[in-house]
């Protein structure tokens, strides 16, 4: 079953008056069921634009996309749905808890089952000592990892994740890796978007290479055996292109 | 519902743990102490003089409140994405919109409640300083006078909702909400000047018809000012409690349906 479809989606910004610029063009990807999916381009590729499509931030342009075969506007599929922001900003006055029992009521838990989940998870992100402090005074790892602890308070079926290594220390790394191998274990679909190849090699069982919007190759790992470094592939595919525009 | 509750629950509580309001909550009662004092410089009236600096200093705090946290709240979810966290979850566009204002709301009753009841301090006391009694001073009134500051409130408030529906950063949306209350305190009293056709002032058709518009489009602010009524113990008639409340919340729905229509369709790219 697909969990995740994108269905010749296409996204245009405006620019300026006429201008428009094209961040997504005809693209099509379905994710199924207990997949790890790694998303991998160059800045400005795209892939935040798809992943705020799924999410129901932006509307397409053109095309469709669907979670869980609803389509992204129904708010009712959020539920299922974890999501971590790329650069996540959240209230600075508030502490973790505080976040987690607003995330965990409004996506319809009970006070108990809140409680319950913020500690397993503040334990295993390694804020649970700091949970008392307002998220002002922490750093950007430890917003980070807030933001996963958000991501996962609902025991969601599908987790999107936008970066979620940016800003963190290689133990940070460490720990997001495992997070997405335990995920992948209890059968979770996950759909992360990365820079960082080595990790993505590790965990995915496919990829998709998207440059310039377009969506150039998808990496099955099970079934392919790649002849070049996942690297080198991937410079290949940006030059296949004609480099970044 | 829960949605919007949760929603309102998490920007008041963002609200009211903002330093900020604690330095109006010390800008408040520091002026209510200069009212103390300022009031026994005065030979008469001088309960007057106290309910009218109370009530003005809770109307001060409240619109400080409103126009540095407020908006700051819309702001922040706007300008640095915190948005990203809410409506990723089960909220639709409408339910956080209407949260955020019930949220802004609250924080608005929290400050005149406190407020308010600190305000009685000056008065008891300008009462204490002369024996004679001014007996015209009601305290029914005066808490109608601290209930319509609130309701004021949310009238604004619902006016800075509307503005961060559409507007894209928190200083626009700053500068447009205190425009509005500007323009909205001075309608009423344009509209008059003009329908008591004094002599020698010769006022133009299109201007006359602009204040007309301005005054129907603008909320009436004054409407909600009963300092004087407050000040001189003058009775306030059931009809313009009844009208006055009917006006705000017709005026908080229609502000609040155009916020929602607006920000149903908007991107957070």
């Amino acid at each position: 079953m697909d969990i995740i479809s994108f269905d010749k989606i296409t996204k245009d910004y405006k620019t300026g008056f006429r201008k428009k610029k094209t961040a997504l063009k005809d693209f099509s990807l379905d994710i199924v069921e207990g997949e790890v999916f790694g998303f991998l381009g160059p800045n400005g590729a795209g892939k935040s634009t798809a992943i705020k499509i799924l999410l129901n931030l932006i509307f397409p342009t053109a095309g469709k996309a669907e979670i869980l075969g609803k389509d992204v506007g129904d708010k009712g599929i959020r539920k299922f749905v974890g999501y971590l922001p790329e650069n996540p900003y959240f209230y600075d006055y508030l502490n973790p808890v505080e976040l987690l029992k607003f995330a965990g009521k409004t996506s319809g838990m009970d006070s108990f089952k809140i409680k319950e989940r913020t500690e397993e998870l503040l334990n295993t992100v390694g804020l649970w000592n700091e949970r008392k402090r307002a998220i002002r005074s922490y750093s950007k790892g430890m917003v980070q990892r807030t933001g996963l602890a958000l991501a996962l308070i609902h025991d969601p079926k599908v987790v999107i994740l936008d970066e979620p290594m940016t800003g963190l220390d290689p133990i940070g790394r460490r720990q997001v890796i495992d997070l997405i191998l335990k995920l992948k274990s209890e059968g979770k679909t996950v759909f992360f978007s990365s820079h960082i190849l080595e990790d993505i090699e590790r965990v995915c069982d496919r990829i998709g290479i998207l440059v310039n919007g377009v969506l150039r190759r998808v990496i099955d790992f099970k079934n392919e055996q790649l002849i070049k470094s996942l690297e080198d592939t991937f410079i290949e595919e940006v030059d296949k292109a004609g480099g970044l525009q | 519902m829960t949605a919007v509750w949760s929603v309102a629950l998490i920007t008041f509580k963002e609200g009211i743990k903002n330093r900020v309001i604690f330095g109006i909550f010390i800008i408040a009662l520091l002026l209510f102490a200069a009212t103390t004092v300022v009031i026994t410089l005065f030979m008469r009236d001088i309960v007057k003089v106290a309910v009218d600096l109370s009530l003005s200093t809770v109307s001060f705090a409240g619109l400080l409140t409103l126009l540095f946290i407020g908006v700051n709240l819309f702001g922040k979810d706007l300008d640095k994405r915190t948005i990203y966290m809410v409506i990723s979850r089960p909220i639709s566009r409408s339910e956080y919109l209407l949260g955020k204002f019930l949220g802004i709301v609250l924080l608005a009753l929290t400050v005149v409640v406190f407020l308010g009841l600190m305000s009685a301090v000056p008065v008891i006391l300008s009462k204490r300083f002369y024996y004679y009694s001014e007996a015209r001073f009601d305290w029914m009134i005066y808490f109608i006078a601290v209930i319509y500051i609130f309701i004021k409130l949310a009238v604004v408030s619902a006016v800075i909702t509307l503005f961060a529906s559409f507007t894209s950063n928190s200083f626009i949306a700053l500068v447009l909400s205190l425009v509005t209350y500007i323009i909205g305190q001075s309608t009423e009293g344009v509209k008059l000047l003009m329908a008591s056709k004094v002599e020698k002032i010769d006022v133009s058709p299109a201007l006359s018809y602009m204040a007309e518009i301005a005054y129907y489009v603008f909320p009436n602010i004054s409407a909600f000012d009963l300092k004087t009524q407050a000040a001189h113990g003058l009775s306030i008639g059931p009809s313009y409690i009844i009208w006055t409340s009917l006006y705000a919340v017709f005026y908080i729905v229609i502000a609040l349906s155009i916020g929602v229509l607006a920000f149903r369709r908007r991107e957070f790219p």
